[in-house]
């Protein structure tokens, strides 16, 4: 799933009836979810003795998956789609930045401070903000008293780095 | 009346001083952290509890009533304000809620749901107290196959959330089925898409996937289009309070929304989802203006929220009479009430009624003192949305990172809550409503282990759905609520084409 | 107790911090894991041990950090490989995880922690509706016997210790496990809803959940799976029904692998000097837990028998494959 499937899209009208090639994906990746929940479906051992078992539930949604693909392959073949307005790529991508560093930082045990910093000052700066220094200091602060508020009066660990390790 | 004696009793223990001073303080740490993202009333409570320790039992009892009903309030105030709901019950609130708070009527929306909650948690109590044997007979009376013709019902009301085409609704909700597969099957012990990975085998939590489609992909969406026209948020427009027209258009709902709670609520696994939304769903088709729903309209704030407060009343009936902690937040309340030698069950009312009437009577103090104590914050709250855009929404998703940490500290949870960012973010560019999603996983796993439940019983014969009148009723009513619009509407066409 | 008073003192006066625990001359600073979310079972076992450990003055401080996931397959997991060598470190568990380890295929499995000590156990109880027509242990059994699809268990997870209960039951009695007609519900209370409501023919839980409803005569106990008559309960054993079934739903604490005998050494004493502090029988009594405090070898043996058993039955339901 990437965020500019579409944003590279010109604005369109409301008039527009062509083709959605946005609309096209969303039918494949509909149709495609539905495969991966029947093959899923058939790895199940079905050893339920009484009623209904595992792999039903499953094989009813796949087929509503499917029946949808087709529907919204039909809106999109129509041009049915609501019109978009053109999105801003960079905002989008600095944000997703903020969270894959966040992610990365706890993961390599950098810490709540550290990880939560990064993505307060990534996320202001898609907002148009260039204050980094001035912003990494106010996320500095809030995300420490977050923090210990969670640890000292909570007694619920947040994970711990090598500044939470300092407190 | 034996009842109404004891209750005065207990109120009159209830409003010395310092059990006042305890139950304010329970209200306003409940509020404070009931209000943060992703931290719902469970988790809250769990967090809590542990203060209350400390005091004698009937301070303790009311403290901790206040953290309960703070703990419920809290999220709908960061669902209207920035569209975070802090738990899965507050969610119908952020849909309208959310359209007031940005068209400047944060104030009146806030106002309606503190006092909707009042009023609904009011007469819960009521409720609680004195139809709470009879409740319960009724509600042991519910079998499986009678859950999954509720859930039936409840998936046809689903429909209000849909927007203008049935397809992309339908679209999002067999999302939300699809994450609600993910996880162990409770019925076989079998691992479903879970690819290997096992932190999945837990499931979607519902928290990640709400606070992922509606606070990140909202931040990722708002921060998309800023180049377009700056977002002014006027955090006031009109009148901070509500005006007598809101008063005219909520009280019906509050109404509506405690008739749905509480007995939704006092279901075993009734739970308080599907009374908000059926209530939702009830004041649009009742609404004389339905236009406004999606836009901003009060009874879309001020029904789901009565519903909210009046299903966590509901919710004590089962938990008092039968010791059956019926939702996670019970199960934490039941821990509580242990802890201060209050065991729950069918004697509690025969061998403590000191201790029940006094916990009925802290319900009844605690509920007011929330009113007490948000009314006047209103104002402070509205206040939030005059933060600089990049502050709010970094603030926003700092807070959401901390919900998930703070329930499930792991790299494959804050990897889902960025990846249902994304998702929300699109669902949002291409005009699929994102409430079905949630409302997908909720109640698809329900409706499922109670289906197949109820074919266990039956040893697979699926008349079973019938034979039972409960089920019967109710499959009834969501097939007549199914087919009227498309009845309605062929009428209406019929009629023009006459013309 | 210090530190709650500190901890209340400093939420009311909101953001207050408190300052660490009041200096005490113990050195054993715990972290304690519960592969629950917070408020669960063993959440609650983590955070007593906490309140007992610290207020006993034998740790100096005492962390909980909650890893939740799959019956604990998922802290385990983590528990094992992060933890190794750390011989300050403790996680809590259950009879629960010995079956969800092995449902869920863990590569990770109890042999490779260090056992520490059992803490406390709960005996299960098999009731029916008060109008129901079964009356005994025996006549559950005959009814298993004429029809075993016509009887339906309800109870928690699949896999977890009612499930276990409902299959050796008709394992003891001569049935087929396989084909025993039971019902998982979440949480006890919708399965005791379901039986209140007689939805189904029996129920599995632990004594304590259903002790109300049994002396307020809206439940029949058939037995309880404890080896001899219990103190104030008046409920035969199955034993004593001629049904050889001996089952109790325990919780213990173990340390991971790789550790020195001196550092298992350390942690097992305080473990049994905690047991055996004031502030743990408290704790016992307020929540309501049986003690049963098992340590050394004795209960590594326990662990390597009860996983044998369980594994064993889940594999003659199918639930695992052999």
């Amino acid at each position: 799933m990437t965020p500019d499937s579409a944003p590279s899209d010109l604005p369109r009208g409301p008039a527009s009836r062509s083709i959605d090639r946005s609309g096209l994906v969303i039918a494949l990746a509909l149709a495609a979810l539905a495969a991966v929940l029947v093959w899923d479906a058939s790895q199940l051992q079905s050893n339920t003795v009484y009623g209904m078992g595992p792999e039903a539930m499953p094989v009813v949604i796949a087929v509503g998956l499917g029946i949808l693909s087709i529907g919204n392959l039909i809106d999109a073949l129509r041009g049915n789609l609501p019109a978009r307005e053109s999105a801003d790529p960079k905002a989008v991508w600095l944000i997703l930045a903020g969270l894959a560093l966040l992610i990365a930082i706890i993961g390599f045990g950098g810490g709540f401070i550290l990880a939560t910093t990064a993505l307060f000052v990534t996320t202001s700066a898609a907002f148009g903000r260039r204050a980094i220094l001035a912003d990494s200091a106010i996320a500095l602060v809030m995300t420490t008293l977050i923090y210990l508020a969670f640890d000292r009066l909570l007694t619920l660990s947040l994970p711990a780095g090598p500044l939470e390790r300092l407190l | 009346m034996d009842s109404f004696a004891a209750l005065a009793h207990g109120m009159a223990i209830a409003v010395q001083p310092m059990n006042l001073l305890y139950a304010l303080i329970g209200v306003f740490l409940g509020t404070a952290v009931g209000v943060l993202p992703g931290i719902g009333p469970a988790l809250t409570v769990a967090l809590l509890l542990p203060v209350t320790y400390k005091l004698d039992p009937g301070g303790s009892l009311i403290m901790f009533a206040g953290i309960y009903y703070g703990g419920m309030y809290g999220g709908s105030t960061t669902a209207i304000l920035i569209n975070t709901p802090g738990e899965s019950a507050s969610m119908a609130t952020a849909l309208e809620g959310n359209k007031m708070a940005k068209a400047g009527r944060g104030g009146p929306a806030l106002a309606t749901s503190a006092i909707g909650s009042f009023v609904a948690g009011t007469i819960a109590t009521l409720g609680l107290a004195f139809l709470a044997p009879w409740l319960v007979d009724v509600a042991v009376r519910f079998g499986p196959e009678d859950y999954f013709a509720l859930m039936c019902l409840a998936f046809v009301t689903v429909s209000a959330t849909f927007g203008d085409s049935p397809v992309r609704g339908l679209t999002s909700l067999f999302i939300g089925l699809t994450l609600g597969l993910i996880g162990i099957d409770k019925l076989t012990g079998q691992a479903r898409l879970a690819f290997g990975i096992p932190e999945l085998l837990d499931g979607v939590e519902v928290t990640t996937l709400a606070v992922g489609l509606f606070a990140v992909g909202e931040a990722l969406y708002v921060a998309s289009r800023r180049h377009h026209a700056e977002e002014k948020l006027e955090p006031v427009r009109g009148s901070l309070w509500m005006t007598k027209e809101d008063w005219k258009r909520s009280w019906k709902p509050w109404l509506r929304g405690t008739l749905f709670g509480f007995p939704i609520g006092a279901l075993p696994a009734g739970g308080a989802e599907i009374p908000t939304f059926l209530s939702y769903s009830t004041e649009k088709r009742l609404a004389k203006h339905p236009e406004e729903f999606g836009k901003g309209a009060i009874e879309g704030v001020a029904g789901p929220e009565a519903a909210n407060n009046a299903s966590a009343a509901g919710t004590l009936v089962p938990l008092l009479t039968l010791g059956l902690p019926t939702s996670a937040t019970a199960a934490m309340m039941l821990a509580g009430f242990q802890q201060y030698g209050l065991n729950p069950g069918p004697l509690l009312f025969a061998e403590r009624p000191d201790l029940v009437w006094g916990l009925i009577a802290s319900l009844f103090i605690a509920n007011a003192m929330l009113l007490i104590l948000n009314l006047p914050l209103v104002g402070l709250w509205v206040k939030l949305l005059a933060i600089p855009q990049p502050w709010l929404y970094a603030g926003i998703l700092v807070f959401a990172t901390m919900g998930t940490l703070a329930a499930k500290p792991s790299v494959v949870e804050l990897s889902m809550l960025a990846g249902f960012g994304v998702m929300g973010f699109l669902m949002r560019r291409f005009d699929f409503p994102i409430a079905p999603v949630v409302i997908g996983l909720i109640l698809g796993p329900i409706a499922e282990s109670q289906l197949r439940r109820a074919l266990a019983i039956s040893l697979g014969d699926p008349m079973t759905l019938l034979q039972s009148s409960i089920s019967a009723a109710l499959l009834g009513v969501a097939l007549i609520a199914l087919l009227a619009p498309f009845v309605l509407k062929g009428l209406g066409r019929f009629k023009a084409n006459e013309d | 107790m210090a530190s709650f008073q500190t901890r209340l003192l400093g939420a009311v006066v909101a953001l207050m911090l408190a300052a660490s625990c009041p200096a005490l001359s113990q050195q054993l600073e715990l972290k304690l894991m519960a592969p629950a979310a917070p408020g669960g079972g063993w959440d609650q076992t983590a955070r007593a041990m906490q309140q007992a450990l610290v207020a006993a003055g034998i740790a100096r401080s005492v962390q909980v950090t909650n890893v939740a996931g799959a019956g604990g397959s998922v802290g385990i997991a983590q528990f094992v490989n992060g933890a190794k060598g750390d011989g300050n470190q403790m996680m809590v568990n259950g009879f629960v995880m010995v079956g969800a380890l092995a449902m869920n295929r863990s590569p990770v499995t109890l042999d490779q922690v260090t056992p520490i000590a059992r803490l406390t156990e709960e005996t299960q109880v098999i009731v029916v509706p008060a109008n129901s027509p079964i009356k005994t242990a025996q006549d559950l059994a005959s009814a298993l016997k004429a029809d075993i699809a016509k009887v339906t268990f309800a109870g928690g997870s699949a896999g977890g210790v009612d499930h276990v209960m409902a299959a050796l039951f008709a394992r003891t009695i001569g049935a087929d496990a396989k084909k025993v007609n039971y019902i998982p519900f979440s949480g006890g209370g919708e399965s005791l809803a379901a039986i209140l409501g007689a939805k189904v023919t029996a129920g599995i839980s632990g004594l304590s959940e259903y002790e109300g409803q049994i002396k307020s005569g809206k439940l029949r106990a058939l037995g309880v799976t404890s080896e001899k008559r219990m103190a104030g309960v008046d409920i035969p054993t199955f034993r004593e029904q001629g049904i050889d079934m001996v089952l109790a739903n325990w919780r213990s604490v173990v340390a991971p692998p790789g550790i020195t005998a001196e550092q298992r050494k350390t942690l097992s004493d305080a473990v049994e000097r905690m047991v055996k502090s004031d502030a743990w029988k408290d704790i016992l009594k307020q929540k309501g837990w049986d003690d049963a405090y098992l340590g050394g070898d004795a209960f590594a043996d326990f662990l390597k028998k009860e996983n044998a058993r369980v594994t064993d039955v889940l594999k003659s339901v199918g639930l695992v494959k052999s």
